[in-house]
């Protein structure tokens, strides 16, 4: 049974190698074959907008891997902590979701040895985080359900515009028409599951997006997948996406939070819709319109250009060199000298529109100004250079 | 003399040993194993490593018992501690798994076969007939039970002194959900199991740089910078794509245990990587041993 080994004995080395061939092809092998078994039929982009319009989600469980590779400077004590809810601005995180319903979901952010959790179970919303031991709990109001915590798109029922599902895909599609190209290109697996997927491409040069591509399930028709790619970047540059996915209904009791013995619990009490934006993150439609009101002498930001090459410009109303007393912004000053800390490391830039320090991300530039005025655009800097100019 | 003669050497007294009755090889593997267990615990140096290991979680207790009430401080399972006394051998575990644990692992490894070559004893080894396969898996399974009872030094003095110092009851996990003492209980026995695995793996890694010389201080520095230089790998964010096949990446994984529910996902990737770990340096210190000219 030896024999060639004891006639070559360098023969045996060839013995774990063979383990690392045989480990890596079948890592390999598994990528491919799992894509290879997808046998879901082609789909056009007005199907998977109505697809997914139609789906009718009961619940979920999963673990969600977000990247993002956004080229931001390190913020010193941004997300040093890895369970810190703050810190999806950089690097790689799990998150792990149960979703029961709209008004039942719990979503976990997994650090290294702790964890963060955000739980509603009805008009319960309750806040966790294990680094500082402390519960928050959050109350929403009765009248109106609140936007659903879990990553599940529920389609806001906006004013009577289309009744049907056709027809509001239609009508997205022929607004993203003139700035976007929108194709099924074929499927892709994700989790496991066979998924279509559907990419958006701008049509107009000087975005630094490149595409953004959508999988969505082919029997649940949830969306499993965003990936933002950019110009500059091979990889995407944002991802988010399942990595493990069960579409039973999760039990009760992973809903069910009570804080335990030894936890600061703070009761912020009923959130009033004024302040609502801030927890749940959804911004109201109308985007432009309180955030200018809210500053005192600031201008109301202007939108330039048109499309995925729009640049945003905002008067911060405060000069880059100058004290803090902050009107805008409202942080700590301990924040705000970090800030020009930062500031002070981006490279100085100056134009026919004045000078100032630039920031070119992967998804996105911004030109803060000496006198203190924001570009901001998914562009690259000459765009924005051009929008400050053209004041 | 031959190099591909495995009984070739001065160890080669007999040509080839008479092969006995499968049964009765049995016996000797057992026996082998037996013998080489009792060889393990009654070193002088592995009782006193083994007191070290135990020091630490009473180390910890105990002063964190005389500075109580200072909230807060150290990671999650630390600050836990006041609360349950089950926290105790969790933080230990992941205070030692860093370094004081392969630290162990590395002199057992260093001694499995450099330290049998070096005082000369090995040849002696070879002349039981069980053949070098066997005896690699014997001394490999040897250091395997070596792991198990590091760890369960560091899982059972902490969870005796804990509960001494501070009572034992429902356990907070990370996720901010209460379990009962029982189920509490069966997570540590999960996390002694899985970081022994882990360890075993590291074994496997030792053995085979144990194979590789005859100074068995040499292979427990070897294993030793095998380990640091992981930890450091693991700590640079540039080589993320590298992070998922070091072996240490996956050790801290235990503390997936302590949600509710248990998070599987990286215990699961973290003892696919022992195995691998534990396969290809099994096999390659059996490609180095088999057809070792064995002189001392």
């Amino acid at each position: 049974m030896e024999s060639p080994f004891r006639t070559h004995p360098r023969l045996r080395w060839a013995v774990p190698v063979l383990a690392v061939v045989v480990v890596a092809g079948g890592i390999s092998l598994g990528t491919v074959g799992a894509s290879a078994d997808n046998t879901l039929g082609p789909r056009t982009p007005q199907q998977l907008l109505v697809d997914v319009q139609q789906a009718r989600l009961t619940g979920l469980s999963g673990t969600v891997v977000q990247t993002s590779d956004l080229g931001l400077p390190d913020l010193p004590g941004l997300g040093e902590r890895s369970s810190d809810l703050m810190s999806p601005l950089t690097g790689s995180h799990t998150w792990r979701v149960w979703y029961a319903g709209p008004d039942k979901a719990r979503l976990a952010l997994v650090g290294t040895l702790g964890e963060s959790d955000v739980i509603r179970n009805g008009r319960d919303v309750w806040v966790w985080s294990s680094d500082s031991k402390s519960a928050t709990h959050y109350t929403l109001p009765a009248d109106r359900s609140g936007p659903a915590s879990g990553s599940t798109p529920t389609p806001a029922p906006s004013g009577g515009v289309p009744a049907t599902p056709q027809q509001a895909a239609e009508a997205a599609l022929a607004a993203l028409d003139p700035t976007t190209e929108v194709t099924s290109p074929g499927t892709t697996t994700v989790a496991g599951r066979a998924a279509h997927e559907l990419v958006l491409r701008p049509r107009q040069g000087g975005s630094l997006v490149q595409q953004v591509r959508i999988a969505v399930d082919g029997s649940q028709h949830v969306p499993l997948r965003v990936q933002v790619f950019s110009t500059r970047r091979a990889e995407p540059a944002f991802e988010v996406g399942f990595t493990s996915v069960d579409f039973a209904v999760p039990e009760d009791r992973q809903f069910t939070f009570t804080p335990p013995p030894g936890t600061t619990v703070t009761d912020k009490g009923s959130i009033s819709s004024a302040d609502k934006a801030a927890p749940g993150g959804t911004a109201p439609p109308k985007a432009s319109g309180p955030g200018g009101a809210a500053g005192a002498d600031a201008e109301r930001p202007r939108v330039i250009g048109t499309g995925w090459a729009s640049v945003i410009v905002a008067d911060t109303g405060q000069a880059l060199e100058a004290s803090s007393s902050g009107s805008a912004g409202g942080s700590a000053p301990g924040d705000l000298d970090q800030l020009r800390g930062v500031l002070s490391g981006l490279p100085k830039v100056s134009g026919s529109w004045g000078s100032g320090r630039l920031f070119t991300g992967t998804l996105f530039s911004a030109v803060l100004t000496d006198d203190g005025r924001l570009a901001v655009g998914a562009v690259e800097p000459q765009r924005l250079y051009d929008a400050l100019s053209s004041r | 003399m031959s190099a591909g003669e495995p009984m070739s050497g001065a160890a080669a007294t007999l040509d080839r040993p008479a092969v006995p009755a499968r049964g009765a090889r049995r016996g000797l593997v057992a026996r082998l194993l037996w013998s080489e267990l009792a060889l393990i615990g009654g070193r002088r140096r592995n009782q006193a490593g083994l007191a070290v290991l135990a020091a630490v979680p009473v180390i910890m207790a105990v002063s964190i018992k005389l500075s109580a009430e200072d909230e807060g401080g150290g990671g999650d399972l630390f600050s836990s501690i006041t609360s349950n006394g089950l926290f105790v051998p969790l933080a230990a575990l992941q205070v030692e798994i860093a370094m004081f644990l392969p630290l162990a692992m590395a002199m057992l490894a260093g001694d499995a076969i450099a330290g049998e070559a070096n005082i000369g004893t090995l040849r002696y080894l070879l002349t039981v007939p069980v053949g070098r396969l066997r005896l690699l898996a014997v001394k490999y399974l040897s250091l395997c039970v070596g792991a198990l009872w590091g760890v369960l030094t560091v899982a059972v003095t902490g969870a005796v002194i804990g509960i001494a110092l501070f009572g034992v009851g429902p356990m907070t996990t990370l996720s901010g959900v209460q379990i009962d003492t029982a189920s509490a209980l069966w997570r540590l026995v999960l996390a002694i199991g899985y970081l022994s695995a882990g360890l075993a793996a590291l074994g496997a890694v030792g053995l085979f740089i144990s194979t590789l010389t005859e100074q068995p201080i040499a292979a427990a520095i070897s294993v030793m910078i095998f380990t640091i230089l992981s930890w450091i790998l693991d700590a640079v964010p540039q080589l993320d794509w590298l992070h998922p096949w070091l072996l240490v990446h996956h050790w801290l994984a235990f503390a997936d245990l302590l949600r509710e529910p248990i998070f599987w996902d990286n215990l699961l990737t973290g003892l696919g990587v022992n195995a691998l770990y534990a396969a290809v340096f099994w096999l390659a210190a059996w490609a180095r041993f088999a057809g070792k000219d064995i002189t001392s």
